[in-house]
């Protein structure tokens, strides 16, 4: 009788609720803090500009907050005391005017601030349905941008401001230790210095094997099971490779030699093509002022010609490092692969 | 004297042609006898000079009748209640046979009335007549000039020929002007809108569907970064395959080729780490190398003075190295 009893108990079992994963504030290879950011907007935004804000969140994945709230109350000194604890280098501030939008770019807590008037911007959504084929796998946006500058080449301290600015938003990478396969993104600014516009675009990064056939490459990368009615032989399948189009001809330039396996198909020691495909949103940039401080203080540069006060010291002194960095500068933006060695540097 | 005489006979000339047309009326009439006399001789007087008035009226023209109309209304709230109420009988009967008859006869039994009251020569019987003639006929004629005036001014209005008639026309005409609010509303909310949406979408562009010459540049471009980027890491990877980094002749070849790879990139000319230099030697050029090409590049950043002095301290002794690690270390935990 006894044992039937103690059969009958069922074993208690607690359920322990399962944490959310911690992302790392610091970087664990180069021991840099990662950026992060917040996006947000001030004042009421159209619907337009609404989603503008999200695909930008959506760029700044995965260190931004994604579903940030924000209530008219909210002024911008309630998001800096948010940024502290959390860790939040940078603020994007999108708002609207009768007469354009503006997209500002500020280093917390203390700036500076660059504002951008936005001429043109085109959504994600706009992008991914003016494309034959819109890709996104599912693992795009779980790995940061990253960045690539061009045209910043005259020395002007406030584009040195702006390239500075920039770099520091994405984390940097370690080039004796990076993973391809986390190389998923790429964001482009290229500076335009007859119009003075920086065209802001954003791929997504695919690798395809190189001298294999047209038909041999599709039937790997895709699942799907070819059309042999037509033919008499499995050998026909491989002689009869069809012509390629013009924008799949191979280039020695946009090749590259792998140093370890990429998806299932690229492997370690042989060549793939670099292929980009545009992700969205795009926007059509021009720097019209920089700030001191966080969205205040002195104004250092202004589109407009109101900037004031340069005699004072503070300006001097400021005038003298822009000029270091100025030469500094000149040295490293002199070509495009540059932009990769100022990470390398910054990794040193 | 002889007046007062001829007074008295035609009073009652007056009670005969009464006592003829009813029973009951005469012997009420016969009791009422001794006071009417009294009254009689006090108004005697009165009456003569309301036949002198008359007279004189008759002379003019209608007016008069009007004035004796109003007269006898002032003489009968001062005689006495009860006389008063036997009178008001009396003249009530008396106006309304007067009217049968003019209403049957017509105007020639109206003169012939007329006639008989002068002479009579009483001057309630006279009173009386006109004021029972005069509403009815001033009454009528208004009512004929109101009609006339209306009909008139009926006829005047000019009026557009319409299917509808002149009520349903004008009903038309208001539910077409609604309409044509209702519409003018609508343009101005649907314009407003417009205006809205354009103010939203300012900026917004449609991506074409091709690419153009700037997008196809625009893609080389981050292209050639990709490029550049991919050939790096591969060089540096490769480079470091096989190396364990836990043995100190491989940790020392690892850093050796962190630096060449870096300064290769850097395009600048890298010293020959490998050679018959002495150990003192390679550690002051390592210095004096790095040193321009760091600090800037810290001042480009933003950074504080004391990192630059770790890094000043790398190349002097392994030992210092672990020192600036440990710096920068310290460093990140305070952030």
């Amino acid at each position: 009788m006894r044992k039937k009893k103690q059969g009958f108990r069922r074993p208690v079992v607690i359920k322990k609720p399962k944490q959310p994963q911690e992302q790392p504030s610091v970087d664990p290879i180069t021991g840099k803090k990662i950026p992060k950011s917040f996006v947000f907007s001030r004042g009421k935004l159209p619907a337009p500009l609404k989603q503008l804000q999200m695909d930008l969140r959506k760029l700044m994945l995965p260190y931004t907050a994604l579903s940030l709230r924000e209530k008219k109350r909210n002024n911008l000194r309630d998001f800096l005391n948010v940024a502290g604890p959390m860790g939040v280098t940078h603020f994007f501030i999108l708002s609207k005017t009768a007469t354009s939008s503006y997209l500002r770019v500020a280093t917390t807590p203390q700036g500076p601030t660059l504002t951008f008037k936005i001429h043109e911007y085109s959504l994600a959504a706009d992008i991914a349905r003016s494309q034959l084929h819109p890709r996104c796998p599912k693992d795009l946006f779980k790995n940061s941008a990253l960045i690539v500058l061009s045209g910043f080449v005259s020395g002007d301290p406030p584009l040195q401001l702006t390239t500075n600015m920039f770099q520091n938003i994405f984390p940097t990478i370690d080039v004796k230790t990076v993973k391809l396969s986390t190389c998923q993104r790429i964001v482009l600014l290229n500076y335009n210095k007859d119009t003075k516009l920086i065209d802001f675009r954003h791929y997504s990064i695919r690798l395809q094997p190189v001298g294999v056939s047209r038909r041999i490459r599709k039937l790997v990368q895709s699942h799907q099971v070819p059309d042999l009615r037509n033919l008499q032989d499995v050998s026909d399948f491989v002689t009869k490779a069809g012509y390629g189009s013009e924008s799949e001809a191979d280039e020695e330039a946009a090749t590259v030699t792998l140093s370890s396996d990429i998806g299932r198909v690229n492997r370690a020691s042989t060549k793939s093509a670099v292929k980009l495909q545009e992700v969205g949103p795009r926007m059509t940039l021009q720097l019209v002022k920089i700030e001191k401080g966080l969205c205040s203080g002195e104004v250092l540069f202004s589109e407009y010609g109101k900037a004031g006060g340069k005699g004072k010291s503070d300006d001097e002194m400021q005038g003298e490092e822009d000029s270091d960095g100025d030469e500094d500068e000149e040295d490293q933006d002199g070509d495009h692969p540059e932009d990769s060695e100022d990470k390398d540097q910054d990794l040193d | 004297m002889a007046e007062e005489m001829k007074m008295v006979e035609p009073g009652r000339g007056k009670r005969k042609f009464f006592k003829t047309q009813g029973h009951k009326k005469s012997s009420k009439k016969a009791k009422v006898m001794p006071p009417q006399h009294g009254q009689k001789k006090v108004k005697i007087d009165k009456k003569m000079k309301k036949l002198f008035r008359k007279r004189a009226r008759e002379y003019n023209s209608d007016d008069e009748e009007d004035d004796e109309a109003t007269v006898p209304a002032t003489l009968e709230p001062k005689s006495l209640a009860s006389i008063t109420n036997k009178r008001n009988d009396k003249d009530g009967i008396e106006s309304e046979d007067r009217s049968e008859d003019e209403g049957a006869a017509g105007p020639q039994k109206t003169w012939n009335k007329n006639a008989t009251d002068m002479n009579y020569h009483s001057s309630d019987d006279e009173g009386e007549d006109d004021d029972e003639i005069q509403p009815g006929i001033t009454k009528f004629t208004e009512g004929c000039r109101a009609f006339k005036m209306a009909f008139r001014n009926l006829m005047k209005k000019s009026v557009p020929d319409d299917m509808l008639g002149p009520i349903l026309s004008g009903q038309r005409k208001l539910v077409v002007d609604k309409l044509a609010e209702e519409e003018a509303e609508r343009k101005v909310k649907g314009e407003a809108k417009k205006e809205k949406q354009m103010l939203a979408e300012k900026g917004h562009v449609k991506p074409a569907t091709y690419l153009d010459s700037h997008e196809k540049f625009l893609i080389s471009v981050a292209t050639k970064g990709v490029v550049k980027l991919f050939n790096a890491v591969n060089k540096a990877q490769t480079a470091q395959r096989g190396l364990d980094p836990s043995r100190t002749k491989d940790a020392k070849e690892i850093r050796k080729r962190t630096k060449q790879a870096f300064f290769s990139e850097l395009g600048k000319p890298s010293l020959p780490a490998i050679g018959t230099t002495t150990k003192a030697k390679e550690s002051t050029d390592r210095v004096e190398d790095e040193q321009p090409a760091w600090a800037p590049l810290r001042d480009n950043y933003m950074l504080t003075s004391s990192k630059l002095k770790d890094w000043d301290k790398m190349p002097d002794k392994n030992v210092s190295d672990d020192m600036g690690k440990t710096s920068e270390d310290s460093s990140s935990d305070e952030d």
